[in-house]
C-alpha cells in the first residue's frame, strides 16, 4: 500500500467515525422509544428538525452559538416529547383497532405536520448558521512536520463528535445508575413485571418519549454547524435511525452506539472506494443483511458470547 | 319580490360583462416557477425580475396599449406539479403562451405539454440539453444549453491554466448530469484528462471520503456541478482537507449566485464559476436592471435574474409583432425574434441539433476578496483574474 493509497484509508476512517458518532446520538433516540414502548417513532427525523429550527433562530437573533443552544434545544424538545406522548400517543394506545400499529402511523401524521408547520413559519428555504470556526481544522503535518502523509481533522465535526460521546455517556449514566433510568430499563425489558413491581409505566412512557426526543433536539444542534437545515429534512434522518435501530439491536443503547459508529464507517467506506452514489445502497444492504443474518441487532450477538462462556 | 330578485340578477349579469369589458385591456400573464421547495431562491429572485420588467413595460405604455398583469404559480420544482399548472392555463385560461419554470425537470415537463397543446413556452432558465432537441416546434430557449455553459471556462482554462488533468464531481440529476458529459467532452477535445468523474446524492453530510479520493488522484483542476447548498459545502470540505488543485471551477447554478459566498465564507475564495451573465456585461439595460434590482433588493441578481428580466421583454416584442394573440401567430412571431436585451442579442436558431435555441456568450466569475467579479473573456473583465492562486496552507 503506498503511502497515498494509506492516506485516503485513514482520512475515509477518520470520516467515517465522526459521521458515525453523530450517526449514534440521532438513533439512541429512537431506539430509547422502541424500548420502551414497542414503536417506531417515524416523527424522529422530524422532531430533530425542530431542534434544529431551535438552535437557528438562537443564532440569527441572539447570536448564540449552536453548540450552546443544545442547552435550550433539550429542554423543548422535552416538553414538545411529553405533550406529544401525553396528549396524543397515549389516548391511541388505549383506543381498541383493527390495525394494532396505528401509534406508528400517529408518528407519521405527527411528522408530517411538524414539517408543515416548518415550511409556514420559515418557508422552505435553506437556512445555515455561517460560523467562523465552520472550516477550521487540525493538520498532522502542522504537528508532525516530517509526516509522509497528511491528514486532517475538523473542528466542528470533532467537537460534534465530542459532544456526542459525552451526552451519550450522560445518558448511560443516566440509565444504569438512578432509579428512573433503572425503571426504564426494566420496562423495557419486561412491561408487566415491571408493573408488578410497582413502576408506574404510563409515566414513564412519557418521560422516555420527552427524552428520546430531546436525544434528537440535541443531535440536530450538532449536525447545525456542519451541515445546512430546511423543513424536509427530517425524513432522510429518520431512515438512518430506523437503519441503526434495526442494526443495533431494538432497545439496545450499546448497540445503537455501535450500530451508528458501523454505520457511519461502511458509508464512508462506500463512498470513497465503491462511489458516493452508491452510500444510501450500502446502507439499505446493511439494513437487509441486519435483517436477515442477526435478527436481534449486534446486541444479540454481543448476548449470544457471555451466555456461551 | 320577484323584480327585485331580476333587478338583482341583471346588475349581476351586466358587472360580469363589465369585468370582462375591462379585461380586454389587459394581458394576464401566469408563470410558472418554484417559490417553495429547494430551488426557491431561484424561483423569488426570477420573480421579483418579472415584476421589475412588466413595471418598466406597463410604465411606458404596457404591450400596444394593453396593460401586462402578472401572476405568479408555485411549482414547488416538482415536475408534475408545473405540468398541471400548465395544462390548466392552457386548457382553461386559454393563455396563448407559456413563460417561465426554472429546473430542468420541470422545464422538461412543461415544454412536452406545450408542445402538444401547440402553445409557444418561451425557457428562462433551465439547462438541460434535451429539451431543445426533441423537434419541438413550439419550445423557445432564452438561456444557453449545458453543453455551452463551460465554452468561456474551458477558453479560460486553455489559455490560463493550461492544466493536464481534470476530477468532475457532480450531483445526480438531469442538470448535474448533462453539465458532466458536456465537460467530459470539452477536457478531451483540449487534451485534459479526466482522472475522476463520480456523481453524489444532492443533499449529502459528508462529501470527505469523495473529496479525499480526489486529493489522492491530484487533479489540476476540480470541476464541479451543484446546486448551492452542496456547492458551499462541497468548498468548505475542500478547504478542510487542503486539496490544492490549481482552479476550482463551478459549472454555474450554485456557484454563481450571492449565497454561494455567504456561506462558503472564506473557502469560497479564488473559485471560479461559469454564468450566463453578470451585472458588469455592457449589454443595453443590463446596468440599470442590476443596479434597480440591488437598490430593491440589496443584493446583485444572478443570470437566473437577467434572463427572466429579459423573457418579459422578448415576450412583449414577440406580442407586438405578432399578427393575432393565438398560440400560432405568437410562434410565428417568436422565431423571427431578433432583440437586444439586458441577456444580450436574442435570437432563436436551428443548428448544432438544437431547435429555437439562443446561443449566447458566456462568462467566467470569479470570487475575489468576497465578491463575484467578471474575470473572462476579458474584454467584459470587471477586474483582473487571480492565477496561480495560493495554497490553503498560505492562506490562512
Amino acid at each position: 500500500m503506498t503511502s497515498v493509497q494509506l492516506e485516503v484509508l485513514l482520512q475515509t476512517l477518520i470520516s467515517g467515525l465522526l459521521l458515525g458518532g453523530l450517526y449514534a446520538l440521532i438513533g439512541i433516540g429512537m431506539t430509547l422509544i422502541m424500548g420502551v414502548m414497542k414503536i417506531i417513532n417515524l416523527a424522529h427525523g422530524e422532531l430533530m428538525m425542530v431542534g434544529m429550527y431551535v438552535a437557528f433562530v438562537l443564532f440569527s437573533s441572539f447570536h448564540i452559538d449552536p453548540y450552546l443552544s443544545v442547552l435550550v434545544a433539550v429542554p423543548v424538545l422535552f416538553i414538545l416529547g411529553v405533550l406529544l406522548q401525553k396528549f396524543l400517543i397515549n389516548p391511541v394506545l388505549k383506543v381498541e383497532a383493527i390495525i394494532p400499529e396505528n401509534q406508528v402511523i400517529l408518528t407519521v401524521g405527527i411528522g408530517m405536520v411538524l414539517a408543515n408547520v416548518a415550511t409556514i413559519i420559515f418557508t422552505s428555504d435553506y437556512k445555515s448558521t455561517p460560523v467562523d470556526y465552520a472550516t477550521k481544522a487540525w493538520y498532522l503535518s502542522d504537528i508532525w512536520k516530517e509526516s509522509p502523509i497528511e491528514l486532517s481533522l475538523s473542528m466542528p465535526w470533532s467537537v460534534s463528535f465530542l459532544l456526542a460521546l459525552i451526552i451519550t455517556a450522560l445518558l448511560w449514566f443516566f440509565l444504569t445508575k438512578t432509579d428512573m433510568g433503572k425503571s426504564i430499563r426494566a420496562t423495557a425489558q419486561d412491561k408487566d413485571a415491571a408493573l408488578l413491581m410497582g413502576v408506574n409505566v404510563e409515566r414513564l412512557r412519557v418521560f422516555t418519549f420527552g427524552l428520546g426526543s430531546a436525544l434528537v433536539g440535541a443531535a440536530g444542534c450538532l449536525l447545525l454547524p456542519i451541515y445546512y437545515l430546511y423543513p424536509d429534512l427530517g425524513g432522510q434522518f429518520t431512515l438512518i435511525a430506523f437503519v441503526i435501530t434495526i442494526l443495533g439491536g431494538l432497545g439496545s443503547t450499546v448497540g445503537a452506539i455501535i450500530g451508528g459508529i458501523i454505520l457511519g464507517i461502511f458509508e464512508s467506506l462506500t463512498s470513497t472506494y465503491a462511489g458516493m452514489g452508491w452510500a444510501p445502497v450500502g446502507r439499505f444492504v446493511i439494513f437487509v443483511a441486519a435483517l436477515i443474518f442477526f435478527p436481534g441487532g449486534i446486541v444479540s450477538i454481543l448476548k449470544r458470547k457471555r451466555f456461551g462462556k | 319580490m320577484k323584480r327585485l330578485t331580476l333587478i338583482v340578477l341583471m346588475s349581476f349579469v351586466l358587472s360580469l360583462c363589465a369585468a370582462n369589458l375591462f379585461a380586454a385591456d389587459t394581458f394576464d400573464l401566469v408563470i410558472p416557477l418554484p417559490l417553495t421547495g429547494k430551488q426557491a431562491k431561484f424561483g423569488e429572485m426570477m420573480k421579483r425580475s418579472y415584476e421589475i420588467a412588466a413595471e418598466e413595460i406597463n410604465a411606458k405604455g404596457g404591450i400596444k396599449k394593453t396593460k401586462l398583469v402578472l401572476s405568479f404559480e408555485d411549482s414547488g420544482a416538482k415536475p408534475e406539479t408545473a405540468r398541471a399548472i400548465v395544462e390548466k392555463l392552457i386548457d382553461t385560461k386559454k393563455q396563448p403562451i407559456i413563460v417561465g419554470e426554472y429546473t430542468s425537470a420541470c422545464a422538461k415537463a412543461v415544454a412536452a405539454v406545450a408542445e402538444e397543446r401547440k402553445t409557444p413556452y418561451l425557457i428562462v432558465a433551465s439547462a438541460d440539453d434535451d429539451i431543445t432537441r426533441q423537434n419541438y416546434k413550439y419550445v423557445f430557449r432564452q438561456n444557453q444549453v449545458n453543453a455551452h455553459y463551460a465554452d468561456s471556462v474551458i477558453d479560460f482554462i486553455q489559455k490560463v491554466v493550461k492544466p493536464k488533468t481534470v476530477a468532475i464531481l457532480f450531483e445526480s440529476s438531469n442538470f448535474g448530469t448533462s453539465g458532466a458529459d458536456a465537460m467530459e467532452k470539452d477536457a478531451l477535445k483540449i487534451g485534459m484528462k479526466v482522472v475522476l468523474k463520480e456523481k453524489y446524492e444532492a443533499g449529502s453530510v459528508d462529501f470527505k471520503p469523495l473529496l479525499s479520493k480526489v486529493k489522492a488522484a491530484q487533479p489540476d483542476v476540480i470541476y464541479m456541478v451543484s446546486y448551492v447548498m452542496d456547492a458551499s459545502l462541497l468548498m468548505k470540505q475542500i478547504k478542510e482537507l487542503r486539496i490544492d488543485a490549481k482552479l476550482f471551477a463551478g459549472g454555474a447554478a450554485g456557484f454563481a449566485i450571492p449565497e454561494f459566498i455567504d456561506n462558503a465564507k472564506d473557502a469560497a475564495e479564488y473559485a471560479i464559476t461559469a454564468t450566463l451573465w453578470t451585472p458588469q456585461v455592457k449589454f443595453p439595460g443590463a446596468k440599470e436592471y442590476a443596479d434597480k434590482y440591488k437598490k430593491k433588493f440589496g443584493d446583485f441578481p444572478s443570470y437566473h435574474g437577467a434572463s427572466a428580466y429579459s423573457a418579459l421583454y422578448v415576450t412583449k416584442d414577440a406580442l407586438e409583432r405578432a399578427k393575432d394573440w393565438t398560440p400560432d401567430g405568437i410562434r410565428a412571431a417568436m422565431k423571427a425574434t431578433n432583440l437586444a436585451t439586458a441577456f444580450g442579442q436574442v435570437k432563436f436558431e436551428d443548428k448544432e441539433g438544437y431547435q429555437n435555441q439562443n446561443f449566447a456568450d458566456t462568462f467566467v466569475l470569479q470570487v475575489i476578496k468576497g465578491e463575484h467579479e467578471t474575470v473572462w473573456p476579458e474584454k467584459y473583465a470587471s477586474k483582473k483574474y487571480v492565477y496561480p492562486m495560493p495554497s490553503w496552507r498560505e492562506r490562512r
